[in-house]
């Protein structure tokens, strides 16, 4: 992974909450590495990637954030069950449209969602883990992109 | 018309069923998987169905042959998160109507149903 790639999950982010709603801007700060101790907040959805490259790409955040969401989509009822949806959701659109520079061979699976810090999955311990800071409506969330391209 | 929504996702699904809500549709059915969705098809051949890609289970490109092999006029707009050519290509020469990228966009989806149930 160099900074041109993870430029491509930066404009799926960008392309993502602009559609929620346009002018609510959403600011993206500097992304940076961080191998241990991974930022998890109290919602995470997790996508498997392999074929290309190996690795997974999670989306974040709290569930103040994802309720605003929620309620720009309106959809009711907010509950728990709606809220690890789009937690799911929205790290499936973000990974797969990471396919429009990585191509067809960049495989994704389908979302695994967790809840709390304690993240059950196992990240490859060979790739470096850049997390991207999002920030919209005062809410901080976190892309966590994880990925090791394969050589052979 | 008779429209079919297939996506793992229920906020999706529901979203789509808000954004092409219009008198032009009368009966409307969600699938949160491709086995749900060739059932539910085989049953009803929908006018319009919408399906995802990646699901668990059966993935939209194979649900897809499935509904195409009951019927190979089905109109199908595939609505993926797969960002890529080469998927929309597969997609469209193995029977689907039209592809949309998620995030959705309102009014493109609007536009290309529109265009869907023209044909």
């Amino acid at each position: 992974m160099d900074d041109n790639d993870i430029q491509v999950f930066i404009n799926g982010v960008r392309r993502y909450f602009d559609s929620i709603k346009r002018d609510v801007r959403v600011v993206i700060e500097p992304p940076f590495i961080k191998d241990e101790d991974k930022p998890f907040l109290e919602y995470t959805g997790i996508i498997g990637i392999s074929g290309k490259a190996h690795g997974a790409v999670c989306f974040t955040a709290n569930g103040v954030m994802l309720e605003n969401i929620l309620r720009f989509l309106n959809e009711t009822p907010i509950n728990r069950d709606v809220i690890c949806d789009l937690v799911g959701e929205i790290a499936n659109t973000l990974s797969g449209n990471a396919r429009e520079e990585f191509g067809r061979d960049f495989l994704i699976s389908v979302p695994i969602v967790s809840t709390g810090q304690n993240v059950r999955f196992q990240f490859p311990s060979d790739s470096r883990n850049y997390v991207i800071p999002i920030i919209w409506q005062a809410e901080k969330a976190f892309l966590l992109v994880c990925i090791k391209q394969d050589t052979r | 018309m008779k429209l079919l929504i297939v996506d793992d996702s229920s906020v999706v699904r529901r979203a789509i069923e808000r954004d092409l809500e219009s008198g032009e549709i009368t009966e409307v059915d969600q699938a949160a998987t491709g086995q749900d969705a060739v059932r539910l098809y085989s049953a009803k051949r929908h006018d319009v169905v919408t399906l995802d890609i990646t699901m668990p289970g059966m993935d939209g490109l194979t649900c897809l042959d499935k509904i195409v092999e009951i019927n190979p006029e089905a109109r199908v707009l595939i609505i993926s998160a797969l960002r890529d050519k080469a998927t929309a290509i597969d997609a469209i020469k193995r029977g689907a109507s039209g592809f949309l990228c998620k995030p959705i966009n309102p009014s493109e989806l609007k536009e290309a149903f529109k265009l869907l149930i023209e044909d």
